[in-house]
């Protein structure tokens, strides 16, 4: 796509002005739209080192002339942001590792033997785009009977079945794009079905597993319906503490933006290792680049 | 087919009757391992997904024809009850109405300023490897937290939406954007299009570069305008993707909740409510659980037949 074109430049100058005109035009745009996304997230990060008086100043204050840390401290402390990033850190993780450990054995299974055939796969497919409100309902009442309301398994039970089906379409696609014949070759060599597997398929479909593990924490991390829903004073993660911060009535908007860094951070930081895959993930595996 | 590749290589023969010769019980073992391999592999995530998703479901179609009020003691039996209940309450249509309103104006503005976005990149240019990033970036964020920083951008009195705009536009401007109609609605349209607009443009930015140049070389040299080849060209070859972005929008746009609850909190009154704050409000704020989850598998009815349409078409294996 990148190497040079020679046909070009003389094209550009046939049509001279219209394509100058339609140039400009172009990165305005592009221009515009940084802006657009920019602009909320420097306010967020200025608010969040702004003394209060800066905050509440009426014309606006775009950059501090004493910068601080200690909403920083505080949301962290005083509105138990700390308990949060635990709490988020445990959840995401485990989330991630049952999630694509069992989606990866799934995705297996489909793309080499066709498990189930349409059926299975349209089952598994069709979590994703289930309403959450129609499931977390029936999961709350089911919860409180066996007491996993507000504790870290339920959250990670519940996070491991829906993020399934994005780890089971990335390692699917995955292993659709493999040879079959390595494996082959290994059971030829007289090795089980279950040892072809972890020693021939599973180290080539690393990079896949990277990916369905990126995009796995990062929905367990972000995720705020269930949380809100699921969750109280024990389990709850770092996205349902914003529900303390509602109204915008009281002067919190120095903890409330600098609880928001701290959470975005390490999402954006994994989103963009896996830049690649994006369109893969956000399509379950229906497009790539 | 070519999805039963594996399955071509013979499963009790030659290799495992091998094995089983070698090392008794455990090549007996191995070999049932090996027979039942392709349901083994499914069968955790079975499970889990029968546990956590299917059981509820049809638990809650027990809840849908009981009482199951958090105010009202016992199980009684009540028939339909809870679906007149959802059906006739005023507020379920006002949210109804608000989800098919705010989904279209969101995914058709994000679908718009995507689709721009996209043609603008698809060339290279010098720092779109740093632009990429950015655009990208609201992918991975949680939209909890979206709505918490253009809340903070448009609050009043202290957020500066409104200061700038009265330098701007030479007079004093005092829109309250969280809380006065139709400002609200625009705010909340603003926030999910600036998390959702790069889900666009990505998706179909991928469609676009898919494109061979070589078309748009003869349409240049045929002297097409930009404009032309935009719409002769370019328009019906990224048509298939762009239903397909549209398709998944659509269907994460009708579950709006998260900015509303932070944004709007469905005020003022119950003006912002969407489908999935109001069964959130009967639920978990006033206890009807019955009546919640009877509107809710209303919701899922409706929906089915676009996930269906959906998830048949991603499974289709040529997809785009």
């Amino acid at each position: 796509m990148a190497e040079a074109r020679p046909a070009r430049p003389g094209h550009r100058r046939v049509t001279g002005h219209a394509t100058r005109a339609w140039e400009v035009v172009r990165f305005v745009y592009i221009g515009g739209f940084l802006l657009f996304l920019l602009v909320p997230l420097y306010w967020m990060v200025i608010t969040s080192i702004k003394p209060v008086s800066d905050y509440l100043a009426v014309p606006p204050v775009v950059f501090p002339s004493e910068p601080t840390i200690v909403h920083y401290t505080a949301a962290l402390y005083s509105y138990r942001g700390m308990q949060g990033l635990i709490n988020s850190l445990i959840i995401a993780s485990a989330t991630t590792v049952v999630s694509v450990a069992v989606g990866t054995l799934m995705a297996y299974s489909l793309a080499r033997f066709n498990t189930g055939g349409q059926h299975l796969a349209f089952w598994v497919l069709s979590q994703r785009f289930l309403p959450g409100i129609a499931v977390v309902l029936p999961v709350f009442l089911l919860y409180r009977n066996y007491g996993l309301n507000d504790t870290h398994i339920g959250m990670i039970l519940i996070y491991t079945v829906f993020s399934l089906p994005f780890s089971v379409w990335t390692m699917y696609a995955y292993f659709r794009q493999m040879p079959v014949e390595l494996e082959n070759a290994a059971r030829v060599d007289g090795c089980s079905r279950w040892q072809a597997l972890k020693m021939v398929a599973l180290p080539l479909a690393a990079p896949g597993i990277v990916t369905a593990a990126v995009f796995a924490f990062i929905y367990a991390w972000t995720e705020f319906f269930f949380a809100l829903i699921l969750t109280s004073r024990t389990a709850f993660t770092l996205p349902s503490i914003f529900r303390s911060f509602l109204g915008f009535q009281g002067a919190q908007y120095g903890e409330s933006s600098a609880l928001t860094v701290i959470s975005l951070v390490p999402s954006i930081a994994l989103g963009l290792l896996v830049q690649r895959h994006l369109v893969r993930g956000l399509t379950l595996g229906a497009l790539h680049e | 087919m070519n999805q039963q590749r594996a399955a071509e290589a013979p499963a009790g023969a030659g290799v495992s009757g091998r094995s089983r010769g070698k090392s008794g019980r455990r090549g007996v073992v191995s070999a049932w391992v090996d027979q039942h391999f392709g349901v083994l592999l499914v069968l955790p995530a079975v499970i889990l997904i029968v546990l956590l998703s299917a059981y509820p479901l049809v638990y809650s179609l027990w809840v849908d024809f009981v009482n199951y009020d958090f105010q009202i003691p016992g199980h009684a039996f009540v028939g339909l009850q809870n679906f007149k209940d959802a059906i006739l309450d005023p507020v379920a249509g006002t949210a109804l109405v608000n989800t098919v309103v705010l989904s279209s104006a969101m995914v058709a503005l994000e679908l718009v300023l995507g689709l721009l976005l996209a043609v603008a990149m698809v060339r290279p240019f010098r720092g779109r490897g740093i632009v990429m990033p950015i655009f990208i970036m609201p992918l991975f964020m949680s939209p909890a937290i979206v709505g918490q920083f253009w809340g903070l951008l448009l609050q009043r009195p202290f957020g500066p939406t409104d200061y700038v705009l009265s330098q701007v536009l030479g007079h004093p401007v005092t829109i309250s954007w969280l809380t006065e109609a139709p400002w609200n609605y625009l705010a909340v349209v603003l926030a999910d299009a600036w998390q959702w607009t790069p889900f666009m443009f990505v998706i179909l930015l991928a469609g676009l570069t898919s494109i061979s140049h070589e078309l748009y070389e003869a349409g240049q040299l045929d002297g097409a305008s930009p404009w032309h080849t935009f719409f002769k060209i370019t328009l019906p070859l990224v048509a298939p993707i762009l239903l397909l972005a549209v398709a998944f929008r659509l269907l994460d746009a009708v579950k709006l909740f998260d900015i509303i609850y932070i944004m709007t909190g469905g005020g003022p009154g119950t003006d912002t409510y969407t489908a999935a704050f109001y069964l959130y409000e009967r639920g978990f704020q006033e206890f009807h659980l019955s009546q919640a989850t009877a509107g809710s598998w209303i919701f899922l009815i409706l929906t089915i037949p676009v996930i269906t349409v959906l998830v048949r078409r991603l499974l289709r294996p040529e997809a785009a």
